[in-house]
């Protein structure tokens, strides 16, 4: 005889659907062996959600660099550990798990978050805490411009200096009338001004800008206003899971036979996730694995090739590596962990050629922090001729002192401690 | 280079936006009816639908290389269907008797395994998924948003529906499934094996979320948290289209995937946040939901 079940009520199920929501806050997380001296990197990653693939392989980066540190002799002699949380690509999530590295785990460092918003929110936590902090992947303009911080340093590019390095590459090769579908956030935002800033210096105008939540799956509505519209270039501002779908609808939908499609920060996971005929479109890059004769560069392919199942490092696994690695060179050359002392000493600090894996000079500059590293303009590529994963076709490696606007324009003014 | 001059009026705007909405919300229709058919007899909110969802997808990606999209929309919605009586058997069946409030703790965690699990297996980057090159074209130059594929899909829905609705109709598994639906208590005094018809029911809605996976996966291709995503829009077409009622539920997809669409003209950003005021003005108004019956589940 069956048992019954006691009838659900409307209440339970609307309950249920708002624990839904919550669905993005519990996460696992990963923590490496302790040791009692060891000196401790602390990583928030949105490990689960739409940045998993971007943030996966930064932290890989970051792993491999630990290792060959502490093969090396750590930092200041003492092994080096590296704390992994996930932010699970929530603010909340991602500063509480911040503060847990700090105050529970003593970190010494931080790196995080590929979410711009939640890394300019970890920033302030580093900052009241003083510690040394270098932001991998967030790209929003704010986080080396308006709310720079005497502890905070970036690898990865500012939205501006992005669309800087490809805005008249775009504007000469498709021409001038823009349509943009842009990601309703931080880095979104931030992009899209730098975008129309360019676009207006170049002469161009704005046919129109679509919004999209983080996190959408269907971009069809987006498009047919967008198609509307009539311009002469679609621009894909959004990222991650985000990019691979609309591009993914945009190529099932023929719009690419009626106007030109393209945009700025293109990646290789996103490439790599979309089929061939998918593969359009002028971008740039910011790091790509295909560089003959740079030093160091097939070492480090060859080293990441070995933990990563066989695949090349994308620009995601160098941030983590230079994140990392910026801290056991800065701290070994100045023989101490004092955050203040460290942060000064990494101004105009120049990575060397084994870390900074590019042809152009490479410097974490004075007044805003930001690292002066290179973008790669080139184009998507359908198939990669010697090799499955050569996706993109490298034309021009533009310096990041030819990208990034005077410090004085960033609106970063940085504030010692007293 | 541009082949089609669009004149587009805001009628004909209008006019894109409702089909394209109507295209989306055949889409929820698939996962919401699964999710329903579940939560009507078994009193289980399904969280882990999602997670099936993502499991087709997979399934489909692959067995692909070996049986072509064809074979894989044939195969994996049923061998999804199985790995859901398993866990139906094992995990579900034991919590029947309990407060609906357990089943739901147990595919709340299920979800996340399932996602993680994929994670692990497939890795955290996006797979592409192959749809037949003749699928993969749009009709016309200006109506660019009906492709083969989409519209492919709108036909897969509409067969599932109808077998589904002729299921419950016409066969004595459906007839049973309705009736238990209605009062379980009494079914099972009149000799029914209530365990096997849960069984047989979950079956039946997991193999609608397997399909919704192996469609979703030639739409938008792969990743281990797309479920997530689909999973929220199913939920609120049910609690729009009125708990217990399928043609609700149906009702319910189609409304939400249409004023999605008409949202994004006049005000894209709030296109996803629209479906949650629906959700909000429906409970008020009418918190049974459109075509919910009086008492059922209040």
């Amino acid at each position: 005889m069956t048992t019954f079940t006691p009838k659900l009520d409307r209440r339970t199920l609307i309950t249920g659907a708002a624990a839904l929501g919550a669905f993005q806050v519990a996460s696992p997380f990963i923590i490496q062996a302790r040791g009692e001296t060891a000196i401790r990197i602390g990583m928030v990653d949105p490990l689960t959600g739409v940045y998993a693939a971007p943030a996966g392989n930064e932290v890989m980066g970051a792993k491999l660099a630990v290792e060959q540190m502490n093969a090396k002799g750590g930092i200041l002699g003492r092994q080096v550990e590296l704390l992994v949380e996930d932010s699970a690509n929530d603010v909340g999530t991602g500063v509480q798990k911040a503060r847990k590295l700090i105050e529970r785990d003593q970190v010494n460092f931080m790196i995080g978050d590929v979410n711009s918003g939640i890394a300019a929110a970890i920033a302030q936590v580093t900052a009241e805490k003083k510690i040394l902090h270098i932001v991998s992947g967030g790209h929003t303009d704010s986080i080396t411009g308006k709310d720079c911080k005497w502890n905070v340093f970036r690898v990865c590019n500012t939205t501006r200096m992005e669309a800087n390095s490809v805005s008249s590459v775009l504007f000469s090769k498709y021409g001038k009338k823009w349509h943009f579908i842009t990601p309703d956030y931080a880095f979104g935002h931030t992009l899209y001004d730098a975008c129309t800033d360019d676009l207006k210096k170049l002469g161009g105008t704005v046919t129109g800008n679509e919004l999209t939540p983080l996190g959408t799956t269907d971009f069809s509505a987006y498009l047919i206003k967008a198609r509307a519209a009539n311009p002469d270039v679609l621009i894909l501002l959004v990222q991650g899971s985000d990019m691979i779908n609309c591009l993914k609808q945009v190529v099932q939908f023929g719009l690419n036979k009626q106007i030109h499609v393209a945009g700025t920060q293109q990646e290789l996971e996103s490439l790599a996730a979309l089929p061939p005929e998918a593969r359009i479109g002028v971008w740039m890059f910011e790091w790509y694995w295909k560089q003959p004769g740079v030093a160091g560069v097939d070492k480090f392919v060859a080293d990441i090739r070995k933990v990563n199942n066989g695949n090349v490092p994308t620009a995601r696994h160098w941030f983590g590596y230079a994140s990392a690695m910026s801290f056991a060179l800065v701290a070994n050359q100045q023989k101490t962990l004092d955050a203040v002392k460290l942060a000064a000493a990494l101004e105009n600090f120049e990575l060397p050629d084994d870390v900074k894996l590019q042809p152009n000079k490479v410097y974490y500059r004075k007044g805003d922090h930001q690292l002066m590293t290179s973008a790669f303009v080139g184009e998507a590529q359908s198939k990669g001729k010697d090799d499955p994963e050569d996706l993109y076709r490298v034309d021009v490696v533009v310096p990041g002192d030819k990208t990034a606007p005077a410090v004085e324009e960033t609106g970063c003014k940085v504030q010692w401690p007293a | 280079m541009f082949i089609v001059p669009v004149r587009c009026s805001m009628t004909l705007l209008l006019l894109f936006n409702i089909t394209n909405g109507l295209i989306v919300g055949a889409f929820y229709v698939l996962m919401a009816l699964g999710l329903s058919l579940i939560l009507n007899l078994s009193n289980t909110i399904n969280f882990a639908h999602g997670g099936f969802l993502v499991i087709g997808g997979y399934i489909a990606y692959a067995i692909t290389p070996y049986v072509g999209f064809w074979g894989a929309l044939l195969i994996a919605p049923p061998l999804t269907a199985v790995i859901g009586l398993a866990v139906e058997r094992v995990l579900i069946r034991p919590l029947y008797g309990r407060d609906p409030l357990y089943s739901l703790l147990l595919t709340f965690g299920l979800a996340f395994i399932i996602e993680d699990g994929t994670r692990f297996i497939f890795g955290p980057q996006g797979k592409p998924v192959t749809i037949p090159a003749f699928l993969a074209q749009p009709l016309s130059g200006d109506f660019f948003f009906i492709t083969g594929y989409r519209l492919f899909m709108v036909a897969v829905v509409i067969i599932a529906v109808a077998a589904l609705f002729l299921l419950l109709r016409y066969t004595r598994l459906g007839i049973r499934i309705r009736a238990g639906t209605l009062d379980l208590e009494t079914v099972a005094a009149l000799g029914i094996n209530v365990g096997l018809l849960r069984s047989l029911n979950f079956g039946v809605g997991i193999y609608l979320a397997g399909l919704s996976g192996v469609l979703a996966a030639g739409q938008l291709g792969l990743e281990p948290t797309m479920g997530t995503g689909l999973l929220m829009p199913s939920f609120i077409a049910i609690i729009v289209g009125g708990i217990g009622s399928l043609p609700g539920t149906l009702l319910g997809g189609l409304l939400i995937g249409l004023a999605s669409g008409l949202t994004a003209v006049f005000l894209p950003a709030a296109s996803e946040a629209v479906i949650y005021v629906m959700m909000a003005v429906v409970l008020l108004i009418r918190p049974r939901g459109l075509l919910g019956e009086e008492g059922m589940m209040s």
